[in-house]
């Protein structure tokens, strides 16, 4: 099954992620991210995350378009835009030599580390979500101790009548 | 702006929505309302004796009228005694706003005394829900959830009332501005009208299917319009009943799991099918792969959620169905004559003769054809005929034929036991002038026999046909067909005496045995100044038939 990401724009009030969120829940779809922003106009834009069938993610889209408090909802082509991840890492106690591989492998990925403390690193890292994956995977468990992860945020890439 | 209360607020603005009467029963959350209500000269409230009942009155009234029915209730267990209602009316995209006390705001979330999570509850099972978090948005939210309820696909709103939202004072602007209404009519797609109007034009064997919608935007008369052009047979859905007068040489009845045999083997053999408003319910249609297997298919629908979920569509069009039809009729008009597809017509004329079905069985216990057909001999296209659900329900929609759009009622989406009754009370109160009469079980009567008390007090005169097998008939014809007879759990046995039910709330009960009986019965019923339950024992064996067992084929019924 495919991933998809949708970017809905709806009202900013009590409930509307609950409402987005049960419709993927009836039909038995896990949502692998979703964020929240507010948009200078007061609306939230909500990105979601998922795989589905196309049918479904046909389906899916034609239901968040019908709620009433989402004024729109976009299929977002990765192709077409700018997608991001944010990933915060926090390692366990390290020996110096272990300490000093991950420093390597975190710059190495485009990421820095943001603190350390007897040999605990804080590092973040950004990017595309496969990339940020693929080094979480690296390392592993046996080295990380904690991740927060932003989901997916995105911006259209502008055409050349935008500019 | 003037000063109101909440209460004042939101009877003004019901007010504003031309809202004249209400369904509900009060509790101490909503007692600022009640209180307004006391002696309002505009707003008829009538007391239901279960709010189970006030949901499907509303429902039942905004079918009957096409206004939106307005219930009301208090928190807690008042409130989610909608639940089953509310549900019904989405399923049935039904217009109905219900509104429901709450704990006061600084009580919320703190389990207090009949405090229930409604807007947790109603969200997945309303169109939308609101709850009032200050007094001065009232007229602002009561114009959004009638507009909402009303306007593109209908559907229920409801609105939770927290108690000090009814009691506190503020400046309140009434009638109120509407800020964003999520737009319901969209640009028709002239391309998409013009592919359909191909298809017909060219159809060797063309064939209109009707559902709710045709109904709900008011279509009838281009539907028959446009299959008079074509020379289309036209089946419906449950839904559909009404939306072309059954009578209609070109209607051919209801399709599906207990639809009329000519109507199932017209989908199957047809080469164009033309659905207006409908959802191809798995109960309508049957195995979907061999649903319509040799035509293709336009699809009307206003809610694009519809196209293409449960069939493949050839040609969607995304509009209200009137104005869709509206175009498909000019573009059909402008080109040049056609013929009538006359050898179509010729074979499901034939296969409709041959097809008919019997009524007129002479035995007793009565055989329930034979019941609806001295019904139906005495009502005229005015009466609202309303269903139970069950085999009450698929006797009434296979064999009553329906003169009128709004004129049959029954729970299609749901099947909820119980809704005819309160259905055909609310559906009283909109269309006084008309006779109605709810075709009932014994089972789902008893569901909401209740309502016999409200109806009596209200002088709401209906009339309850009850074909009385002391079974959940629908049930029991299951385990009967699918598990060797084995009646579980089915026997309703031989109580009450329903007509000293009717008798307990000061209806009139009368029983009837005997074919030929049922007729003058029901016109004395009709007639007596009373709401009416008619005990009418039928043949506990007899099962609805024709039938395409659940998946399977529509042109493969047991007969
Ligand atoms: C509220 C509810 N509970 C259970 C059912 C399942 N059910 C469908 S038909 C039926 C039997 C209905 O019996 P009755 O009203 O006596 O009508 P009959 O089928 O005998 O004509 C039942 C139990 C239902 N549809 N609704």
């Amino acid at each position: 099954m495919k991933t998809r990401i949708f970017s809905v724009l709806c009202e900013n009030s009590p409930g509307v992620m609950m409402r987005i969120s049960r419709d993927f829940t009836r039909r038995q779809i896990n949502i692998d991210s979703i964020t929240v922003g507010i948009e200078p106009t007061g609306l939230a834009r909500i990105i979601l995350m998922f795989k589905a069938d196309d049918h479904m993610a046909e389906h899916l889209h034609h239901v968040l378009s019908r709620l009433t408090q989402v004024v729109d909802a976009e299929v977002i082509d990765p192709e077409a835009s700018i997608v991001r991840e944010v990933a915060l890492l926090r390692t366990k106690r390290l020996s110096d030599e272990k300490m000093w591989d991950v420093v390597r492998r975190i710059e190495k990925a485009g990421g820095r580390v943001l603190e350390s403390r007897g040999n605990v690193l804080v590092a973040e890292l950004s990017g595309v979500h496969e990339d940020i994956e693929n080094v979480v995977k690296a390392l592993g468990p046996d080295i990380l101790q904690e991740t927060a992860r932003s989901g997916q945020v995105y911006l259209g890439r502008r055409t050349a009548k935008d500019r | 702006m003037v000063e109101l209360t909440g209460a004042k607020a939101l009877v003004e603005s019901l007010r504003v929505e031309d809202v004249k009467h209400i369904f509900g029963l009060p509790g101490g959350a909503v007692l600022p309302l009640y209180d307004v209500l006391y002696d309002d000269p505009g707003i008829k409230h009538i007391l239901v004796r279960h709010e189970q009942g006030a949901a499907h009155a509303a429902d039942g009234y905004a079918r009957a009228s096409g206004k939106p029915g307005v219930c009301l209730t208090t928190s807690g267990p008042g409130a989610t005694n909608l639940v089953t209602g509310i549900l019904n009316a989405y399923m049935d995209s039904s217009p109905v706003v219900a509104m429901s006390g709450q704990v006061p705001s600084k009580l919320i979330g703190a389990d207090a005394f009949q405090e229930a999570d409604m807007l947790s509850v109603m969200l997945p099972i309303a169109k939308h829900n609101f709850i009032v978090r200050s007094v001065a948005e009232i007229p602002h939210i009561v114009k959004l959830a009638f507009k909402i309820a009303t306007t593109g696909r209908q559907g229920p709103v409801h609105v939770d009332l927290p108690k000090d939202m009814q009691a506190d004072k503020a400046d309140v602007e009434i009638p109120a501005r509407v800020e964003y209404v999520k737009p319901t009519v969209f640009e028709l797609d002239l391309a998409r009208v013009l592919e359909a109007v191909d298809l017909l034009a060219k159809a060797k064997r063309p064939l209109m299917y009707a559902g709710g919608g045709a109904i709900s935007s008011s279509a009838s008369a281009e539907l028959v319009a446009l299959a008079e052009l074509l020379g289309a047979p036209v089946v419906t859905s449950l839904m559909g009943k009404g939306a072309i007068p059954e009578d209609h040489p070109l209607a051919l009845g209801m399709i599906g799991m207990h639809g009329r045999m000519v109507a199932n083997l017209a989908v199957t053999d047809c080469d164009v099918l033309l659905g207006v408003g409908v959802r191809f319910d798995d109960r309508a249609t049957g195995d979907v792969k061999h649903f319509a297997p040799k035509a293709k298919i336009i699809h009307i629908d206003i809610d694009k959620v519809e196209i293409g979920k449960n069939v493949r569509v050839d040609v969607p069009i995304l509009s209200d169905a009137k104005r869709a039809l509206a175009a498909v009729l000019e573009g059909l008009r402008a080109r040049a004559k056609r013929g009538r597809p006359s050898e179509w017509l010729t074979r499901i004329e034939k296969l409709s003769k041959e097809l008919s079905p019997r009524m007129d069985y002479d035995e007793v216990p009565m055989k329930p054809q034979r019941v609806i057909k001295e019904i139906m001999s005495v009502l005229g296209g005015d009466a609202i005929v309303v269903t139970e659900v069950g085999q009450c329900q698929m006797w009434a929609a296979h064999y009553y034929v329906v003169k009128k759009p709004r004129h049959f009622i029954s729970s299609g989406g749901l099947g909820t036991m119980g809704f005819g009754f309160p259905a055909a009370m609310g559906a009283k109160v909109a269309r006084p002038e008309c006779d109605v009469v709810d075709i009932a079980g014994d089972g789902s009567f008893l569901m909401n026999s209740q309502e016999l008390a409200t109806v009596v007090e209200n002088e709401i005169n209906v009339v309850v046909c009850i074909l009385n097998n002391r079974f959940l008939g629908m049930v029991k014809q299951w385990q009967d067909l699918f598990y060797q007879k084995r009646r579980s759990a089915v026997d309703l046995g031989m109580v009450p005496d329903f007509v000293k039910l009717a008798e307990a709330y000061g209806a009139y009960g009368d029983r009837v045995t005997r074919p030929g009986e049922v007729a003058p019965k029901l016109r004395e019923a009709l007639r007596c100044g009373k709401p009416v339950v008619l005990d009418i024992p039928i043949d506990p064996d007899e099962h609805v038939l024709p039938m395409v067992p659940a998946g399977g084929r529509l042109d493969q019924m047991l007969t």
